[in-house]
């Protein structure tokens, strides 16, 4: 069987740096095929090159041969690629919410693809005449892509049937009521089918997810891939799904390509690839992946003496965006404890409250009810803290990009706490420098400027600075949720370490199930502004007993590289491979 | 519901705009060094006794506010007073007015929109040197010419050297001149917004559905630019009347403009006053009805 | 203020040709602005001839050995008149930019950094002016403050003063919602703190471009407020209020129109190009897009997991 998908050779380079080189695959027929890599691997380059969607300034090598059944791909020539977008070939991006137009209603936007469907005449057709293009290459140039010429015309009417049909196979309730509403009035999973449902409209033979599940909650996420799997079983396309997911990869694909810094590292049937990796970058991630899955044993803590923190019934509202509005009720009576030296895992989705109740906790927003007692003082109706309050509980936040002023170096950064809190005396430069070799880096990061660190290297600046003032308790708002996965489990390990050494509690808040487990003895669980489970953290993991608890384990990844590619016995490599 | 109250609390600002700038306008007037009685009187010689005689009978001896309430009386009720120096109604003195004025930066706004669109979605559709090389030139103009001496070179060089007379008879030379100035105002800002809706993931997922680049432009790049489109229109509306301003005394057109300065410089403020007023009420309506057309487009906003 | 050695020190992109060349455009900018101000500054001892002296028998004359550029319609030296002009058309602008930055940024961001009100309270004010254009603003403002320098300065300050403040605010509040901000007020830093550490040196570049923005535009706006009689008075004569006086006669005298024309335009001209360049060099958003690549995955390939960990716990 000829290849859907034939990729020899893939080069791209951006504004002259290579972040694609001598990339090799094909897909088969119906095959699902997973592109493995963390940030800047050049997967979504490899993506948009076979889209046409390359971003301007972007350059495909000279020798990079691409076939798209059998047929030469020229990736630059907009106009040649137009007619197999939306037909032939479809994508689904990262971020559903961005990616629907904000201005049209659900069925506008797949209207749109159905429309064009029927004009030019070019409706995708399966069957597939090849002998006579051989004969006649000339011609073929031609009338390139003309066999998917069979016509489709839909009227209005059938569009309109169509349009509920595509949006049932993507298992959306009352499919015509989704239809008159407009992207901003659906969730993010229900986005995602939406963009399912127009990326599906032509039946097309190959379908590129895009991380298609990494802005979704982890509920959604796993819904999302049970669906993409469905569809293709239904459906037949041949599916190349890029993902930084391993666990996501071993669920869905036959076949990996693992990618670092735009090349393939490793290459072969899922199965195998993940369960006895060869290479040492893939080892790395599948090593990543399975000390996650297994966390370390800690001791329980001795719960004895007074906690650090005790939140009573705390109730947080957002103002009213405009006169007349409603205040957003973002908290309705939390309450928790965290004690000396011990971690509390906060895990939630996206607008569960959990950041709200990581700022309210050190004082730097004034809740609505309610009693915050930081070490034995009460701080609910304090205006600011004081500084020894303040030398003793620290927040490290999400984005690593965003927490360092971009205009102080790494020493002046680390300075100002010790400045503010009164700590500063004549060794200043040694206890930041000594900070900074705790959490891995050296002197030599101290005259950098934050633009000059990677995402992980200012988290680690981050980390180092929050440690100076020796806090008893250090409240961490998702601090590894932008990183690849191999460098947060380098910065979960490295902050886990600095705990067992220095002895501080933590209140460790992430949407992450598997890594708040990693790092806490005890985890709650926040949903719609409240704590719906409590517990330590084995309990909550392995027996929730709330249904939003379970629906959220249930999602939690499985182990890889063991029974991943059991029930696909029918599959087989069906011809040679490109990697060698 | 919330779209009527979001409209009526648009409509109430505006009404709070206007109100003010009749309130500020009315104050400068009263302040401003020397009031009509006396240029009146040092052109004509009045006495003293006269002068009080002529304040009383104007109202100028009463108190401020009680003056401003007596005008806004009198003006809801559609009498603008009568202008000192002409002795005429105000409002008919507008009512001729009024038409030059309307047609000029209508005229103007037309052609100025006109090209600044053209150019901005020509230069997204087809980037190219040249395109991105016209709308800077515009741009510069805009800055760094003032309307006036665009007005004073064309007339120089239409009029003066090559003797096309009649040119500067009609509109087109101050509706080209202004046009030009707001195309100015607007075009770079319009392709900046243009170049970095390209870029949005909603229009890559357009191109992805395989749609022609003209749907692609007018159904989702256009929509996507179309909030900063209607922003920049309080730039055009600035650019309007100072080119009206400038556009009628330089080309003696009697407009609103040479209406207005006439006024000013022989302090006949009846005729300030209620200019200042119509010009202002003007805008808070067009101001208004853009923040409404804003909601209107964008599903999120309402 | 620029961040030294950005790129090439990370090690991200190849090193760039060792000195950055300026583009001629901004040469010759700079050399036009830097002649008018010292035109301005040295015009006593350039002419001898009075910017305000009659000659009523030598009007609308063109350039000659006494006067280098001719007369105008009353006589007067168009030269020392451009000379004195450049003196006092930069004054006012640079004094009416002054003052829009004085209103617009510093009670701006004064009123932001001491909470909602104060500031709620400023922009509703400003809200209700901004009706009004600029231009006729500034009209309305000399009717009412009189004519004269002072007047007019003010009036050109508080009719660009809310345009500053539009741009201040929203530069502020992109930075105030900044992570970094939070951080420090965790560290106890105080708003002024704040003000004066993380946001001003990050929004300072918006500011500088703005005030390149706003320069050009107070010259013009004073050149049409001179054209329609209420700008500079006539013993300080602005290069607008040259045009203005010279525009009835442009017949008889195109030379006296056109040499202040042409310097104006050339000034402004000049002023809104390093504008542009400035705009382009101090942009805060130009560096945050540009997340750097690669040091994570050199990091990752040389270490693994729990190499860190075990070192900090050793």
């Amino acid at each position: 069987m000829r290849p859907i998908l034939d990729i020899a050779d893939l080069g791209i380079a951006i504004a002259g740096r290579r972040v694609v080189r001598d990339l090799s695959f094909s897909i088969a027929p119906g095959e699902t095929m997973a592109l493995i890599g963390e940030s800047g691997s050049g997967k979504s380059m490899t993506a948009a090159a076979i889209m046409g969607l390359l971003p301007p300034g972007a350059r495909i090598a000279e020798r990079s041969r691409l076939r798209f059944d059998g047929l030469p791909l020229r990736p630059e020539d907009d106009a040649a690629m137009r007619p197999l977008r939306g037909r032939a070939m479809s994508m689904v991006f990262q971020d559903p919410m961005s990616c629907l137009n904000p201005f049209m209603t659900v069925a506008g936007q797949i209207d749109e693809a159905l429309q064009r469907l029927g004009t030019g005449n070019r409706a995708f057709s399966s069957e597939v005449d090849t002998g006579s293009r051989e004969e006649n290459p000339s011609k073929q140039r031609d009338g390139e892509f003309s066999r998917f010429g069979e016509t489709r015309k839909y009227s209005s009417g059938q569009r309109r049937a169509r349009i509920l049909e595509l949006l049932a196979l993507v298992e959306l309730p009352d499919p015509a009521a989704i239809a008159r509403r407009y992207p901003h009035e659906l969730s993010g999973g229900q986005q995602q089918r939406v963009m399912l449902a127009m990326a599906l409209a032509a039946e097309p033979r190959l379908l590129i997810a895009d991380e298609p599940t990494s802005a979704l909650d982890a509920t959604v996420q796993a819904e999302i891939l049970r669906l993409l799997k469905n569809l293709q079983r239904r459906l037949g396309n041949a599916l190349l799904f890029i993902t930084h997911d391993l666990a996501a990869a071993a669920e869905l694909a036959h076949r990996i390509v693992v990618m670092q810094a735009g090349r393939a590292v490793e290459y072969g049937p899922a199965a195998i690839v993940l369960a006895d990796p060869r290479e040492d970058y893939t080892r790395k991630l599948v090593s990543t992946r399975r000390m996650l899955a297994a966390p370390p044993q800690t001791p329980p803590v001795a719960r004895a003496s007074e906690p650090v923190l005790r939140i009573e019934e705390l109730v947080h509202d957002y103002p009213a965006r405009r006169i007349l509005g409603r205040p957003f009720r973002s908290l309705h009576g939390v309450s928790l404890a965290i004690a000396p030296g011990e971690t509390l895992g906060i895990v939630g989705e996206s607008g569960s409250g959990k950041s709200t109740l990581a700022r309210l906790a050190i004082g730097l927003a004034r809740p609505g009810g309610g009693e915050i007692t930081l070490f034995g003082t009460s701080i609910a109706r304090m205006a600011r803290l004081d500084r020894a309050l303040r030398r003793r509980c620290q927040i490290i936040f999400q984005n690593p990009y965003g927490a360092l002023n971009p205009r102080l170096s790494v020493e002046a950064a680390m300075r100002e706490p010790l400045e503010l809190l009164g700590l500063s005396n004549r060794d200043d430069r040694r206890r930041i420098e000594a900070a900074l070799v705790d959490v891995g880096l050296g002197g030599d990061h101290l005259a950098r400027y934050p633009h000059q660190l990677s995402g992980g290297q200012r988290q680690r600046v981050c980390i180092a600075r929050a440690l100076l003032s020796e806090p008893e308790l250090l409240i961490c708002d998702e601090i590894v949720s932008a990183l690849d996965a191999t460098v947060q489990m380098q910065v979960i390990a490295m902050l886990k370490a600095l705990q067992a050494k220095r002895g501080f509690a933590m209140m460790f808040v992430g949407h992450d199930i598997e890594i708040v487990r990693w790092v806490s003895d005890r985890i709650a669980v926040m949903h719609r502004g409240r704590i719906v489970e409590q517990g330590p953290a084995t309990a909550i993991v392995t027996a929730p007993q709330d249904p939003y608890t379970q629906t959220l384990m249930a999602a939690m990844p499985g182990s890889i590289g063991s029974a991943t590619a059991a029930g696909r016995g029918e599959w087989r490599t069906p011809f040679k491979e490109h990697v060698g | 519901m919330t779209r009527i109250l979001a409209i009526l609390a648009s409509l109430l600002r505006g009404l709070l705009q206007a109100a003010f700038i009749v309130m500020l306008t009315f104050f400068l007037c009263r302040v401003m060094p020397g009031d009509v009685v006396d240029v009146l009187g040092l052109e004509g010689g009045l006495s003293a006794e006269q002068q009080a005689e002529m304040r009383h009978s104007l109202g100028l001896d009463q108190p401020l506010p009680l003056q401003l309430v007596n005008w806004v009386g009198h003006a809801l009720a559609g009498d603008f007073g009568r202008s000192i120096r002409f002795d005429r109604p105000v409002g008919e003195m507008l009512g001729t007015a009024l038409p030059v004025t309307a047609k000029l930066a209508a005229l103007s706004f037309c052609f100025g929109v006109a090209l600044a669109l053209l150019l901005a979605v020509a230069a997204t559709a087809r980037p190219s040197r040249w395109l991105d090389a016209a709308i800077d030139v515009v741009n510069t103009w805009s800055i760094a010419v003032p309307t006036f001496c665009a007005g004073v070179a064309a007339i120089l060089v239409f009029s003066i050297w090559l003797g096309w007379l009649p040119v500067i008879g009609g509109l087109l030379v101050p509706v080209l001149v202004i046009g030009l100035d707001n195309a100015g105002q607007i075009v770079k800002s319009l392709r900046e917004e243009l170049r970095e809706a390209v870029m949005l993931p909603h229009v890559r997922t357009a191109r992805a559905k395989g749609l022609s680049p003209w749907r692609i432009a007018f159904a989702h790049v256009l929509p996507a630019a179309m909030p900063v489109v209607l922003a920049l229109s309080g730039l055009v509306l600035g650019g309007l009347v100072a080119g009206s301003l400038t556009m009628e005394v330089l080309f003696g057109l009697p407009g609103l403009g040479s209406l207005t300065l006439n006024a000013i410089h022989g302090r006949d403020y009846p005729i300030i006053l209620a200019a200042v007023t119509l010009i202002a009420l003007a805008l808070v309506a067009i101001n208004t009805v853009v923040d409404m057309l804003h909601r209107l487009i964008d599903p999120r906003l309402s | 203020m620029a961040i030294p050695g950005s790129a090439e020190k990370a090690g991200l992109e190849p090193a760039p040709p060792s000195r950055r060349r300026w583009p001629l455009g901004l040469v010759l900018a700079c050399a036009v602005v830097l002649l008018v101000v010292a035109a301005g500054a040295a015009a006593p001892w350039l002419t001898a001839n009075s910017p305000l002296d009659q000659d009523l028998l030598a009007i609308n004359q063109g350039p000659s050995a006494d006067f280098p550029l001719g007369t105008d319609h009353l006589g007067r030296d168009v030269f020392a008149r451009l000379l004195y002009g450049a003196r006092s058309t930069l004054e006012i602008s640079v004094a009416g930019t002054a003052i829009a930055f004085a209103i617009g940024a510093g009670l701006g961001l004064l009123a932001l950094a001491f909470g909602r009100w104060p500031a709620a309270f400023l922009f509703a004010l400003i809200d209700l002016v901004r009706a009004l254009p600029g231009t006729l603003l500034a009209l309305l403002l000399i009717v009412g403050l009189g004519s004269g320098p002072g007047p007019l300065i003010l009036a050109l300050g508080i009719s660009f003063a809310p345009l500053v403040a539009y741009v201040t605010r929203a530069t502020y509040l992109r930075e105030a919602a900044r992570d970094y901000v939070q951080a420090a007020a965790s560290f106890s830093g105080g708003r002024l703190h704040i003000l004066r550490r993380h946001i001003l040196p990050n929004i300072a570049g918006a500011l500088v471009t703005q005030a390149a923005i706003v320069l050009p535009r107070c010259i013009v706006t004073e050149s049409v407020l001179s054209f329609l009689g209420v700008g500079s008075s006539p013993d300080e004569p602005t290069w607008g209020r040259m045009i203005a006086d010279s525009s009835r006669f442009v017949e008889r005298a195109p030379h006296a129109i056109l040499v202040p024309l042409v310097a104006l335009v050339l000034l402004t001209l000049s002023l809104s190009v390093i504008g542009n360049h400035l705009r382009r060099h101090l942009d805060p958003v130009r560096g945050e897009t540009r997340a750097p690549a690669g040091d994570d995955e050199a990091e990752a390939a040389t270490q693994p997991p729990l190499a860190t960990a075990m070192r900090v716990s050793a």
